[in-house]
């Protein structure tokens, strides 16, 4: 597949070239220890069996695990559907943004 | 009469749908592949925000500028399937999947230009969008048909956390 983790390793490759020794690395910096979420908000034309179907699909979760998340989305407006690193919560984004979901990211507070 | 998508013992699919169904699907995907850009106003819902607030404006900017050519060939090649596959009566797993992405951004599009919400009921048949939106439903009940026997296939107890 190609995603935006194997090109952002590419784009960090050529951004962090030039960049000094001495300068603090920003991966470091501990504002980066918090994960970040995955949100997926309701949308009016996906179907129901549709979101659950990606998140089965997409994340591996049970039926069960999936449907519920599906729910929560519909009913509350959105669902935090998986967490993590910055770049894995960013391929996650863009595997639901091929799907058609509207998902966002944010760092947890 | 047999179910319009149904899985082979074999693992390919069988597809009975009206020619004049796939004929749509062939001219909705001829339609849909060129348009398919950000800067397009009708397609514009295909590329969400990954980071929708002012504060991150750098970091969307970052991220479309290593998403948006990778999505724009996805949804692009789905449609490609789509139109060189529509008139087949079997297709592979990966063939009904680019059906499922094509068929899906027809709906998202179509669905954003009906401006489109949960408790919509049907236009009056006189109504200058019933016909944009009976296509509407139209790919609505085969992304649905579609979802039944992919999903069929998917463990009910899902997979390993952080398998693909």
């Amino acid at each position: 597949m190609r995603g935006p983790g194997r090109l952002r390793v590419r784009a960090r490759q050529v951004e962090t070239a030039p960049v000094e020794a001495e300068q603090p690395d920003l991966d470091e910096s501990p504002t980066t220890d918090r994960p970040w979420l995955v949100i997926v908000w309701n949308d009016p034309i996906n179907l129901m069996s549709f979101v659950t179907f990606v998140f089965q699909k997409l994340f591996g979760y049970s039926k069960e695990k999936a449907t519920k998340l599906m729910l929560d989305v519909h009913h509350k407006g959105r669902a935090v559907v998986s967490s993590g690193t910055r770049e894995r919560a960013e391929l996650d984004v863009y595997r639901l943004h091929e799907h058609g979901l509207w998902a966002t990211m944010e760092q947890s507070t | 009469m047999s179910a319009p998508f149904r899985r082979r013992r074999d693992g390919r699919f069988t597809i009975r749908i009206d020619p004049s169904v796939r004929a749509v699907l062939v001219s909705m995907s001829e339609q849909l592949s060129p348009m398919v850009d950000p800067e397009e106003p009708m397609t514009r819902r295909l590329f969400p925000p990954a980071y929708p607030g002012q504060d991150l404006a750098q970091a969307e900017q970052d991220y479309r500028s290593l998403v948006d050519t990778a999505l724009i060939n996805h949804h692009r090649q789905a449609c490609a399937v789509l139109a060189r596959t529509a008139h087949d009566d079997t297709l592979t797993g990966a063939e009904l999947e680019a059906w499922l992405s094509a068929i899906g951004s027809m709906r998202l599009v179509l669905g954003t230009r009906l401006d489109v919400s949960e408790d919509m009921e049907a236009p009056d048949p006189e109504d200058p969008g019933a016909p944009e939106y009976a296509l509407y439903e139209l790919l609505g009940q085969l992304q649905f048909l579609i979802i039944e026997v992919l999903a069929a296939e998917l463990p009910d107890e899902g997979r390993p956390e952080g398998a693909l």
